[in-house]
């Protein structure tokens, strides 16, 4: 059973980081992106085909973050641009679709091109007892970095005025306009942000299990389920729902079989968006 | 407020039967001539048939996200419950054909409507409403891969009931499908033309007007799922009779509710003809592009893309105009 938990707060870590960065961009400006999980497929491709050619791992991953970033940067410029014109409810089903179709895109092209290539992160040494339970060190470094982005990113929306500046846009879009808060380049900072959370935590999973050029649809639907059951917008949420989602998920699969645990998953987003449709921590309206 | 009340006319209620009637019939003759063209070829056949099939998910959804704005991404599931409840009821217990149809039909109806009604008494609006479903059809789909017992799980199942009929030959069930599709299309304009007709006109334009002229707008929405869930679970349940073999792809989100979006897309969302313009038009640009593999995900994605930036009233608008300015000559 510890074994379990321990488990399920892995894969819930990375599961709140993976929230963290869809929520983000909802929040702040009503963007829901289907494309995430490509990104951070794109990310892994080219944190593995840096280490192909020979560059060292750490650069390879800086290298991986940024592409994950920048493609980030490329939607805030390019599909997104219409979308910046709608407001409220059209302004998220036309992200919704345009961003469905750009998934079709990047995933196509990424298939058709490298279709059995994946990133895998072997990390040296073998196991670590924790409370008894023997932990494998590509687990516990994945968690361990994973842990330090959250404080990282409490940090910075506590105490940066920037960090500030875009919790402001996310609590009062006009209200931050008005004291000199640009939403516009809120946004765009976030959505760097968010392709390089993407490739974080494709970096991350490595650790554990090879992500390879099809995960990209079954990253976006976690990223969505622990997004609707943290609440949209927050990453305190994000980061509780994960980690129960994590444990959740987890302990199903152990006790009733593979298949149950991601409708257990699907039926806990279904119950949060009926009982409490704000999510754990999101402020209901 | 009772229903009496509200006296306004609409112009589709003005405009004579015929005016419905007599494009259905031409769509009808058209459509019928197809097995002359490709009758020859088993393969063009169930293209054909599958092209129908989808050309009574796109009227359903129409009917659903068009008509009333739910955003029903479970389009495949809805469709699903029909075709896999349809083949358990038949086959592993031994009912008759047209009772598990009509069986799968209801259960699928029933489904549909449920989503609808929380939905609505949640009010959760369009976002919310993609959400859920989309996790409803996700769900559905795991399931199929568990229940392998009575599904088949990944390799998908065979159909026994309708084997030695004529559901199985090369022609038959073509005609079949064409009559749902006709038939829907007949039921979908029949609406817009009554009273229902006119409240989901009148919620879709401006809610909060519709709401405050004496539309029951939750009663309406749920009433277009409900209509709209029980073609879905028709169409699928007829549609696996026919083609005797079904697998989770077979009413996958991906291959569905994907491609249904793009042929609403296509043809124009709300029009009572967009989706058989839509579904006919992607079935043939969909064939061509068969012989390119990823190149055609690719093509999927950009058309979606495209659709939804530039076009996003669709090509029936655009034909209407030619065949105005043709009139006009």
């Amino acid at each position: 059973m510890i074994a379990n938990i321990l488990d399920g707060l892995v894969f819930g870590l990375q599961l709140g980081l993976l929230a963290t960065g869809l929520t983000l961009v909802y929040g702040l400006g009503g963007i829901l992106n289907m494309a995430y999980g490509q990104i951070a497929v794109i990310a892994a491709l080219v944190v593995a085909f840096s280490i192909e050619a020979g560059v060292p791992l750490l650069l390879a991953i800086v290298i991986g973050l940024l592409a994950g970033g920048l493609v980030g940067l490329i939607l805030d410029q390019t599909i997104l641009r219409p979308v910046y014109r709608l407001h409220e409810e059209p302004r998220v089903l036309l992200s919704l679709l345009l961003t469905l179709g750009l998934s079709f895109v990047i995933e196509g092209f990424l298939i058709w091109q490298f279709p059995l290539d994946a990133l895998s992160i072997r990390i040296p040494g073998g196991t670590i007892d924790i409370l008894g339970v023997p932990m494998r060190t590509g687990s516990l470094l994945a968690s361990g970095i994973t842990l330090v982005t959250f404080a990282a990113l409490f940090l910075f929306f506590r105490y940066t005025s920037l960090g500030m500046a875009v919790r402001s846009v996310i609590e009062n879009e006009e209200g931050a306009r008005l004291v000199g808060v640009r939403p516009n380049q809120m946004l765009r900072l976030i959505l760097f942000l968010s392709g390089v959370l993407a490739g974080l935590v494709a970096v991350t999973r490595s650790m554990v299990t090879p992500v390879d050029t099809h995960a990209g649809l079954s990253i976006t639907v976690f990223a969505l389920i622990v997004t609707v059951v943290g609440g949209l917008g927050s990453v305190a949420g994000a980061f509780l729902a994960g980690i129960i989602l994590g444990i959740i998920n987890v302990v199903a699969a152990d006790f009733i079989g593979s298949y149950i645990s991601l409708i257990m998953l699907l039926v806990a987003a279904a119950l949060t968006i009926l009982i409490r449709p704000a999510g754990l921590l999101g402020v209901p309206e | 407020m009772s229903e009496t009340s509200v006296s306004i006319s609409t112009p589709a209620e003005d405009q004579p039967l015929s005016s419905l009637l007599i494009p259905i019939g031409i769509i009808g003759a058209l459509l019928a001539l197809v097995p002359l063209w490709l009758g020859g070829s088993r393969v063009m056949m169930g293209v054909s048939i599958l092209g129908l099939a989808f050309a009574c998910y796109v009227i359903a959804f129409n009917i659903i996200f068009g008509s009333t704005g739910q955003l029903f991404l479970c389009v495949g599931a809805l469709a699903g419950i029909g075709g896999y409840g349809g083949a358990i009821l038949a086959d592993n217990f031994g009912l008759p054909m047209v009772v598990s149809i009509i069986l799968a039909t209801l259960m699928a109806t029933a489904v549909g409507g449920l989503l609808s009604y929380v939905s609505v008494r949640r009010s959760l609006g369009v976002i919310f409403t993609g959400i859920v479903t989309l996790i409803f059809a996700l769900s559905f789909e795991t399931l199929l891969l568990g229940l392998g017992e009575w599904t088949g799980g990944d390799n998908g199942r065979l159909v026994a009931t309708g084997r030695d009929t004529f559901l199985r030959d090369q022609i038959p069930p073509y005609y079949v499908m064409l009559f749902l599709v006709l038939l829907f299309l007949l039921i979908h304009g029949l609406l817009q033309r009554s009273y229902i007709g006119w409240a989901f006109k009148a919620l879709r334009d401006n809610e909060v007007a519709a709401e405050l002229t004496g539309i029951d707008v939750a009663k309406y929405r749920v009433y277009a799922a409900l209509i709209g869930s029980a073609m879905l679970g028709l169409a699928g349940s007829v549609y696996v009779f026919t083609e005797g073999r079904m697998s989770p792809t077979t009413f996958g989100f991906g291959d569905v509710d994907v491609v249904v979006l793009v042929m609403l897309a296509f043809g124009s969302i709300g029009n009572v003809f967009g989706p058989i313009i839509g579904a006919v038009a992607f079935t043939i640009v969909d064939e061509i592009l068969i012989e390119f593999g990823q190149l055609r995900t690719i093509a999927y994605g950009l058309l979606i893309m495209i659709l939804f930036l530039r076009m996003r009233e669709g090509i029936t608008p655009l034909l209407n105009k030619v065949w105005q300015q043709i009139r006009a000559k």
